[in-house]
């Protein structure tokens, strides 16, 4: 079998998402008796130029957000280059922390200088707005996560790069994959495009913590409060995402008493995140006074930032781009 | 130019305000046509989500409205819609959606007078803040 060719980049981000493909540890090398890494600047040093002679790629792992002109022809030039293009991490899959950006939007006092050709730093030109890497070109998988679990992506690695060719990897990765990705992977078929390599409930499904009743009588930052072991933490009035987002880390942040953010996007069922965070804290509010419930509402912070703080680019139902605005490039000059 | 015509998504509950409202038609109460109803059971059942996807196909303005508190035909219904409406109205607003375009109202089956004018008051606020756009062609206004 000839050896598969990857590719491995990240756009605005943070390379938390190249770090996790390093730390499969010894896996990464049986992984390149399998396959070559191509082009990765991150760690090989590789250049654009490069790409072009290396003919085109098998599997390409993008990650990171859309956020300047630079990181929109990067994407372009993959896509074009590679046979399957998985957004790999929260950024590239929905936008990222660096959609965030989008709520401070760039004004005349706070522009960056764009500078002539001719001086030695020049910085690319912003988009209009944070892009996933799905309004820019086709995706074929999503790895969500930030970064995405060490497990999942080299399961999403394994099920990409080996096709159905080995059987002792099919059944690691079969076992840490939603039912209807494992099937078709161990059956060797492609699975379909599309598929997110994570779970479909809500994280809440494989959190550890005992949920009983819930009364809210105040929110509290993550600093104001130690919370109870073993207890839900959104009983204890922190705001957890759990119950909106989608599971597959297997409740890691919440087993050891940090609120889940919500880096594997909104669980299948739910229809903006924001929304649904805003009716499960609300309901449990205990009080059936107006002016009480207007109070403690009024202790909540930058809900916008927290209800969408990884995915404000694609599941936020009010900023879902048209598609008039992600075909064009900025002309900000 | 023609006038902006605002479309506007009302939740009405079955069983005080959409009466309310049929009684409004009845009676020939003059109400602008700027209105979409939708008959729900109860305006506890209106989940954020239904007020945020209004917003995000289009809508201009949503009103959610229920019985009088105390009145409601399942106990406490719409107390559940008042403990919501808080903290949407604040995400609606962080996310670019104006106060005004969003409210929760009390309407009696007997109120029909007060449904039409709620409505068309309505219709005028949400006019002279012009169409809702709170995706791309405005910047976000956020928090911090």
């Amino acid at each position: 079998m000839p050896k598969k060719k990857l590719a491995v980049y990240t756009a605005t981000g943070c390379a938390a998402c190249e770090n996790t493909i390093l730390d499969i540890h010894y896996d990464l090398g049986s992984l390149t008796r399998s396959a070559d890494i191509v082009f990765w600047p991150y760690v090989l040093g590789s250049q654009w130029d490069g790409l072009n002679e290396q003919g085109p790629v098998d599997v390409c792992f993008f990650a990171g957000a859309i956020r300047t002109e630079a990181d929109r022809i990067a994407a372009v030039r993959l896509r074009s280059n590679s046979k399957l293009m998985v957004a790999c991490g929260a950024c590239a899959a929905f936008g990222g922390l660096p959609s965030l950006t989008d709520l401070h939007p760039e004004t005349p006092e706070n522009r960056p200088e764009h500078l002539d050709e001719g001086n030695e730093f020049l910085l690319p030109k912003l988009e209009s707005r944070v892009f996933a890497l799905e309004h820019i070109v086709d995706v074929d998988y999503f790895v969500p996560g930030c970064p995405p679990t060490r497990d999942f992506l080299w399961a999403a690695i394994q099920s990409l790069v080996y096709m159905g060719d080995s059987p002792t990897r099919i059944s690691f990765t079969a076992s840490r994959l939603p039912m209807a990705l494992a099937e078709s992977i161990t059956s060797g078929i492609v699975p379909p495009r599309g598929s997110v390599f994570a779970g479909e409930k809500a994280v809440c499904a494989s959190c550890s913590r005992i949920k009983e009743e819930k009364k809210f009588r105040g929110f509290y930052r993550p600093y104001e409060i130690d919370p109870d072991s073993g207890r839900c933490l959104l009983e204890q009035g922190i705001l957890c995402q759990g119950l909106a987002t989608r599971e597959g880390c297997g409740g890691l942040c919440t087993a050891v008493g940090a609120a889940c953010r919500g880096c594997f996007g909104k669980a299948e069922a739910v229809f903006d995140p924001g929304a649904k965070m805003v009716s499960a804290v609300s309901s449990t509010f205990d009080s059936t006074e107006a002016s009480e419930i207007e109070g403690l509402t009024k202790t909540f912070v930058d809900l916008a930032g927290t209800f969408y703080r990884y995915t404000l680019a694609t599941q936020c139902a009010l900023r879902t781009p048209n598609a008039e605005e992600a075909k064009h490039a900025p002309d900000n000059s | 130019m023609t006038r902006f015509e605002p479309k506007i998504i009302a939740f009405l509950c079955n069983w005080c305000s959409y009466v309310a409202a049929d009684a409004a038609g009845v009676s020939r109460f003059v109400q602008k046509p700027n209105v979409r109803v939708i008959r729900v059971f109860c305006s506890g059942m209106v989940d954020p989500s239904y007020v945020i996807k209004a917003f995000a196909s289009g809508a201009d303005g949503v009103l959610v409205a229920g019985c009088h508190p105390g009145d409601c035909h399942y106990l406490a219904g719409n107390i559940k819609a008042l403990r919501r409406s808080f903290l949407l109205r604040k995400l609606l607003s962080e996310l670019g959606v104006e106060e005004k375009r969003f409210r929760l109202e009390w309407i009696a089956a007997s109120e029909s007078p007060l449904y039409a004018k709620l409505m068309n008051e309505m219709i005028e606020d949400v006019r002279n803040l012009g169409p809702c756009m709170p995706s791309s062609q405005k910047p976000l206004k956020g928090v911090a």
